[in-house]
């Protein structure tokens, strides 16, 4: 039996028939064809699959596409603007957050999902905002760095708006 | 560059990127979820291949009956070992592995049958079909119970089930104990561990019939070596098979060998001429293992009472699964690093390789170094504190002075070691702290080091051991064809840099194509710690011969000699005063009359770095060049829960020449980090055979929480034959940390801990163990 | 493309229609969050041929306070319960235990009603269907032994959330509810020392409300669990402490533990301590009482040794650092 679910995904509208059983991790990557989301373990381990639902992180890999309906979904599609890094996805290129890459959705969209609640965390909050994402190259210290000069460019940007 | 603008010849000068901190060159398409993995390719119609895996550990298989999965209706293939016309193995001598069983099953989870249907739950159904009838053999899962008296045999040709015993005797060993001031032994334990790269294994494979060609996308580190078992097991010709390797999700080693799924991925798609996908499962990707055996040492050491070691002799035992795999050459590598990391001329060697059956092991970063470096650095700690030595300067005592050549004839040109201990003990504040420290706090300090690539390849072609291209065509666009492996490591980035130093243009000028075997030259591979080192050589080669063909045509075009043009890397001139023609000038100069250049550079390590002939199998070992490092820990412990919580890392690498420091510093941060993994926290482990922490919650990879911060100290001791000096960078600082872990521990609590990971039920009960030994020498005292 | 078993979801928008849909749909269960149901679906554990989908209940996700205490929606998700200014400021270990589930990510749609109701742990049960066939199953699920102790019918596996030891220490309530309408019942009664049959439902039952009383209210409490890592990681052993003192005395003391039993466990026999004064003998005294009471077996990879010993090593220093004499 399919599900009719409406959701908003990265700001667009769209209408889907799903099976109950389905996981929005696969529909994202295998129906909608967006395989930035990842999965790296057998189920909630590992925070490869994080986006936001409703601007908080959660695990695709936990949750029904059906239980979806009526949701606004983000994924790591919907960062860039004009084609551009978004300030979160500049820090991991830019303090090498990102090595192989894999983790990196995941913790680019828990950041995201951090920073939007505390605009300016300390050390120890971001550390507690990203423990759910396991990162296997960097030792987490660049991450960390990372989410730190995200948001100060985030600040230093509203500050000359 | 816009044409428009006049060219101010006082303000052109080449662009430098060597030692210059730059992000990735891939780095947007990773942050940005553009990046593809293996099973990010959608491809339209392409089928979902499954394995059947088999239940029991030991056993002789009677018959594997298909015939109802062949006929569900959605089931376009189904694959046994009689599909294949070849064992596989990453040394040559050692190819004992069918991508599908056949005969025998010698681990729980080896693949015993597999299917390609048109969805997952019509291949999960046709596994259910499938009917797998066996009879058990006896099966050990301890290389104690492996080697015992009168076992069955895993494989025929290894009747005690020791895959490799190594030995050797060095100088003068039992002269060297006699002559000591103290002699000391200890046995130390270290359970196996995994990889656990986060993108789980992933082929995909489409086989073209009509014209008899197989495409492969696998997450692999070696695709080279994928190509090569693709021949070997499908009998199919080497030319009618491309490899590709798309972005990876690390590998740490765990990709080096050639692994069952891209060859079943293959077989399948041959089988039923499509395309098939297999995505592996976190749990299948432990069971596929090639982790690090769980390895037992015993190492016996003499010091003179000024801490000069005077002899080692090392006897280790790994549990290498059921398979050889790398296993030969793990266990030679424990034995060519244990003392060379110092300038120790009376060694001795004896080490085990087993065969058991569990998943097999294979070469995790830091390949056969980390478990005898634990060892070794904790002896040597534990003997200075028994001679009232200070831990770093009984290091000093046992320097090497390079250039020279250790005791097994390992190459040593470049030794930053002695800065890196200098530095670590500095920034640590050790002469001020240690032993001064609140209780249950303490300091630890460790050396380790590691090769920069194997100077001898597994595969002996008689090629050189990196080739790079590099085209140039008329748009003056400029790309970097390598097969090097990018895997996460920053490798494209690194190529790139070279290439771009050499040619003084911006790195955004250069393009990289990696590890497509249908455009991109042979290479062998991520592994070993070779890229940087081989391929860079190859790569500034390949420049500089492309340098010296644009120097050519512009002297042609200026009408001056090759010698009087000056490259600045946009600007080509001859004097000071010349206008000179701009890179794009050059460009055209230089394709008239040959159109696209292919520049092609290539590199070959030099016989002295072949590591002798001492014993049989001494030439692994040998590198080109050795990096070093050195680390301090602070750690304080909980006394009332016995968690240990890692407060600071100081750690200081010889990497030779940061090529590009943020890069090198990542690698670093990593290595240490993975070693704090291995120290206190990482295990994989079996019931009866059967994994049973093949998850991410069992297998306890580090959080942020826990992990500490990481004050990284680069090392630049420019080595002769590195690429413009530089050397390894992303392995040596992963063994350091397990001794000055249990170094810092030893300082804290006055216990030492000889098994690892450190986890906290064990420490609780060492700490208990030592409590109840007080408490009963204060009785014996008192009734005395 | 993951492989899961066939099930349709439902998504009921009241109680009512949640209870009615569970007990007239064959082999169906509820989820919440889902962080431990589609885990354990994803596994094979569970076989639902549906799936009631509680997350768009609204009545269940509210928060209500009046004179009797604080009365909390089985589908509130943890991150709001720990960040609840009043859980915080008057059932402290309430709030410390959401916070200490699993990790933020979880806790951002996890629930409190999942965490009451989690599904018992083990290690030779929480692995892939492969993984249990071969290993031929165990009596919690299709097997006929338990590989915890192979001798005995019992299974061992170990409750494992962490906020119901601190609404334990509360003297939480909770609302079921089910066909035959609703009850409330103390939360201690919804659990049995069975770890294959754990929860004391009655078929059907939802857990709707938990009721923290405000005359619990302000005494101090606390929540700490024991771990390999920072995060992510399942308790290994968990207690939540709350005390009642007059002066340096103690008046009434309870703790309950998490991860050590089949079931969240309130340790037995403190009313000993009232009118005792709180000093090292007291301590270690309580340590051992929550020691002996504490029952963990080889469920996890971690020794049940050192469950058992830091079990009573957190409780006494949580009921040290709670008490006015320190
Ligand atoms: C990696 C990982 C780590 C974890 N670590 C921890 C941890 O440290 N501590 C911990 O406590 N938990 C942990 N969990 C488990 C889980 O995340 C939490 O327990 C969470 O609170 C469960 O809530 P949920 O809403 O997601 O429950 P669900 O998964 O939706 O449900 C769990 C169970 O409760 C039942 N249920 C849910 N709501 C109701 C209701 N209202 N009435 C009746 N039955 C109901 C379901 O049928 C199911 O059996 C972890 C999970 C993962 C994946
Ligand atoms: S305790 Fe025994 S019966 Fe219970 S889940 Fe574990 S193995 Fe199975
Ligand atoms: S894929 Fe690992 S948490 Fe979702
Ligand atoms: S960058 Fe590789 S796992 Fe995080």
């Amino acid at each position: 039996m399919k599900n009719f679910i409406s959701m908003t995904l990265n700001g667009r509208q769209r209408d889907d028939a799903v099976p109950g059983n389905m996981l929005l991790v696969d529909f994202l990557r295998e129906t909608v064809g967006m395989t930035g989301t990842k999965i790296g373990c057998d189920g909630g381990e590992c925070g490869c699959c994080t986006v936001l639902i409703a601007g908080k992180p959660r695990h695709a890999c936990l949750t029904l596409a059906a239980s979806c309906d009526g949701t606004d979904i983000e994924t790591i599609e919907s960062l860039e603007t004009g084609g551009r890094l978004s300030a979160i996805q500049r820090g991991f290129h830019e303090k090498l957050g990102a090595q192989c890459g894999f983790c990196t959705p995941g913790m680019v969209m828990a950041a995201e999902g951090l920073l939007r609640e505390n605009a300016n965390p300390s050390e120890d909050e971001i550390r507690q905002g990203m423990a759910a994402n396991i990162c296997r190259c960097t030792g987490y210290v660049k991450i960390i760095e990372s989410v730190q000069a995200a948001a100060e460019e985030i600040a230093s940007k509203e500050s000359a708006a | 560059m816009n044409e428009t603008t006049p060219i101010d010849p006082e303000k052109i000068e080449p662009v430098k990127s060597i030692g210059v901190p730059m992000p990735l060159v891939d780095g947007p398409e990773k942050v940005s979820g553009k990046a593809n993995y293996t099973a990010d390719f959608l491809e339209h119609g392409a089928l979902v291949g499954r394995i059947l895996r088999s239940p029991v550990a030991h056993a002789e298989i009677l018959s594997i009956d298909t015939s109802a999965a062949e006929t569900l209706p959605g089931v376009e293939a189904v694959a046994t070992g009689a599909d294949f016309v070849g064992q596989f193995g990453v040394l040559p001598i050692a190819r004992t592995e069918w991508p599908i069983a056949r005969d025998r099953v010698r681990y729980r989870g080896e693949p015993i049958a597999a299917v390609a249907a048109i969805d997952v739950e019509t291949a999960q159904k046709a596994l259910d079909l499938i009917e797998f009838e066996y009879v058990e053999l006896p099966a050990y899962f301890t290389a104690e119970d492996a080697i015992a008296e009168g076992v069955t045999p895993l494989h025929e040709k290894r009747p005690n089930n020791v895959e490799r015993h190594v030995d050797y005797d060095l100088g003068e060993v039992d002269k060297g104990f006699e002559e000591a001031e103290l002699v000391c032994e200890g046995t130390y334990d270290c359970a196996e561990v995994c990889q656990v790269q986060t993108e789980p294994h992933a082929a995909m494979a489409a086989y073209d019939g009509e014209r008899d060609r197989l495409t492969v996308h696998a997450s692999t580190q070696v695709p080279y070596y994928v190509h090569l078992m693709l021949e070997q097991t499908l009998g199919m010709p080497k030319s009618r098979i491309r490899v590709i390797k798309p972005h990876i999700g690390g590998g740490f080693g765990s990709r080096t060998e050639c692994l069952h799924v891209e060859l079943i991925a293959s077989a399948l798609a041959r089988k039923c001429n499509g395309t098939v996908r297999i995505i592996l499962s976190r749990e299948e990707t432990f069971v596929t293992h090639r982790g690090r055996p769980e390895q037992n040492t015993t190492l016996k050491m003499g010091m003179s009472k000024d801490g000069r070691i005077t002899a080692v002799d090392t006897t280790t035992t790994q549990r290498g699964g059921a398979y050889a795999g790398y296993g030969t050459v793990t266990i030679l590598y424990s034995g060519s690093m244990v003392f060379a990391l110092y300038d120790i001329q009376n060694a001795r060697y004896n080490g085990y390789r087993v065969l058991t059956n569990t998943p097999p092991c294979g070469a995790f970063r830091g390949h056969g170094t980390v478990n005898v470096r634990f060892a070794f650095e904790s002896l040597m700690d534990e003997m200075a504190t028994k001679l009232g030595l200070d831990p770093f300067e009984v290091r000093r005592k046992n320097l090497l002075k390079a250039p020279t050549f250790t005791a097994n004839d390992l190459m040593v040109n470049s030794y930053g070691l002695p800065e890196c201990l200098d530095i670590v003990e500095k920034a640590s504040g050790w002469k001020d702290r240690k032993g001064k420290l609140a209780p249950f706090r303490g300091l630890g300090i460790a050396c380790s080091h590691y090769v920069s690539g194997a100077s001898k390849p597994v595969n002996w072609t008689g090629e050189p051991h990196a080739t790079v291209n590099i085209k140039l065509d008329f748009d003056g666009s400029l790309t970097i064809l390598t097969g090097a492996p990018e895997i996460g490591q920053g490798s494209s980035t690194i190529l790139t840099q070279c290439v771009a130093e050499v040619l003084g243009l911006d790195v955004t000028r250069i393009r990289i194509l990696t590890s497509d075997s249908l455009v991109t030259p042979k290479d062998n591979g991520a592994y070993s710690s070779r890229v940087t080192y081989m391929v860079g050589n190859a790569a500034i080669d390949a420049a500089t011969n492309l340098k010296a063909i644009l120097v050519e045509a512009a002297a042609r075009k200026m009408d001056v000699q090759p010698e009087d043009v000056e490259c600045l890397g946009e600007v080509y001139r001859a004097g000071s005063q010349d206008q000179g023609l701009t890179f794009e000038e050059v460009v055209v100069a230089a394709l008239e009359g040959t159109g696209t250049i292919t520049a092609r550079g290539n590199f070959d390590t030099i016989p002295e770095s072949w590591g002798g002939d001492k014993y049989r199998g001494a030439a692994i070992g040998g590198s080109m060049a050795f990096s070093y490092a050195a680390q301090v820990v602070e750690i304080e412990i909980d006394p009332d829960t016995a968690d240990i919580r890692v407060e600071k890392v100081w750690v200081a690498h010889d990497c030779g020449k940061a090529l590009n420091p943020l890069a090198v510093e990542g690698q670093i941060e990593g290595s240490v980090w993975m070693g704090m993994g291995q120290a206190m926290t990482e295990e994989t482990r079996y019931h009866k055979g059967l994994g049973i922490t093949g998850n991410m919650l069992d297998y306890r990879v580090p959080t942020i929480i826990e992990s500490p911060p990481i004050e990284t100290h680069i090392v630049e001791s420019i080595d002769p034959h590195g690429p413009f000096g530089a050397k390894e960078a992303g392995e040596a600082s992963l063994a350091g940390f397990l001794p000055a872990l249990t170094n810092a521990i030893a300082d804290a609590l006055d216990i030492r801990v000889s098994e690892l990971p450190i986890t906290p039920d064990r420490l609780m009960e060492i700490m208990e163990e030592k409590k109840k030994a007080a408490r009963k020498n204060a009785d014996q005292k008192v009734s005395a | 493309m993951e492989l899961m078993p066939d099930f349709v979801l439902h998504r009921p928008t009241s109680i009512e229609e949640a209870v009615k849909l569970r007990n007239e749909t064959d082999g169906a269960l509820y989820v919440a969050g889902g962080t431990d149901m589609i885990v354990n679906v994803r596994r094979g554990i569970e076989q639902p041929a549906a799936l009631i989908d509680l997350s768009v209940v609204s009545e269940l996700r509210e928060i209500v306070e009046d004179d009797e205490g604080l009365h909390i929606g089985a589908g509130v998700t943890l991150e709001t319960v720990s960040q609840d200014t009043r859980v915080l400021k008057h059932f402290t270990a309430v709030a410390e235990a959401a916070a200490a589930v699993a990790g933020p990510t979880h806790q951002a749609y996890g629930t409190v009603g999942g965490n009451l109701c989690l599904d018992t742990r083990c290690l030779f049960y929480n692995q892939s269907e492969w993984w249990r066939k071969s290993n031929d199953y165990c009596l919690k699920k299709n097997g006929t032994v338990c590989h915890v102790a192979p001798g005995g019918k019992h299974c061992f596996a170990a409750f494992s959330g962490d906020v119901a030891p601190a609404a334990l220490v509360h003297n939480a309530e909770v609302d079921l509810v089910g066909p035959n309408g609703r009850r409330r019942v103390p939360l201690a009664d919804i659990y049995h020392n069975d770890g294959m049959d754990h929860l004391a439902f009655e078929p059907g039952e939802l857990l709707a409300v938990l009721h923290l009383p405000k005359s619990e209210a302000s005494m101090p409490s606390a929540y700490e669990k024991a771990r390999v890592r920072g995060s992510i990681d399942f308790p290994l052993a968990g207690a939540a402490v709350w005390v009642k003192q007059s002066g340096d005395k103690i008046e009434e003391l309870r703790i309950a533990l998490t991860a050590v039993n089949p079931y969240p466990h309130l340790i037995k026999g403190l009313e000993k301590f009232s009118g005792t004064e709180l000093n090292d003998g007291a301590l270690d005294e309580i340590a051992e009482m929550v020691q002996s009471q504490a029952k963990p077996m080889l469920t996890t990879t971690v020794k049940p040794w050192y469950r058992r010993r830091v079990i009573g090593a957190i409780a006494r220093r949580l009921t040290k650092q709670l008490s006015n004499t320190t």
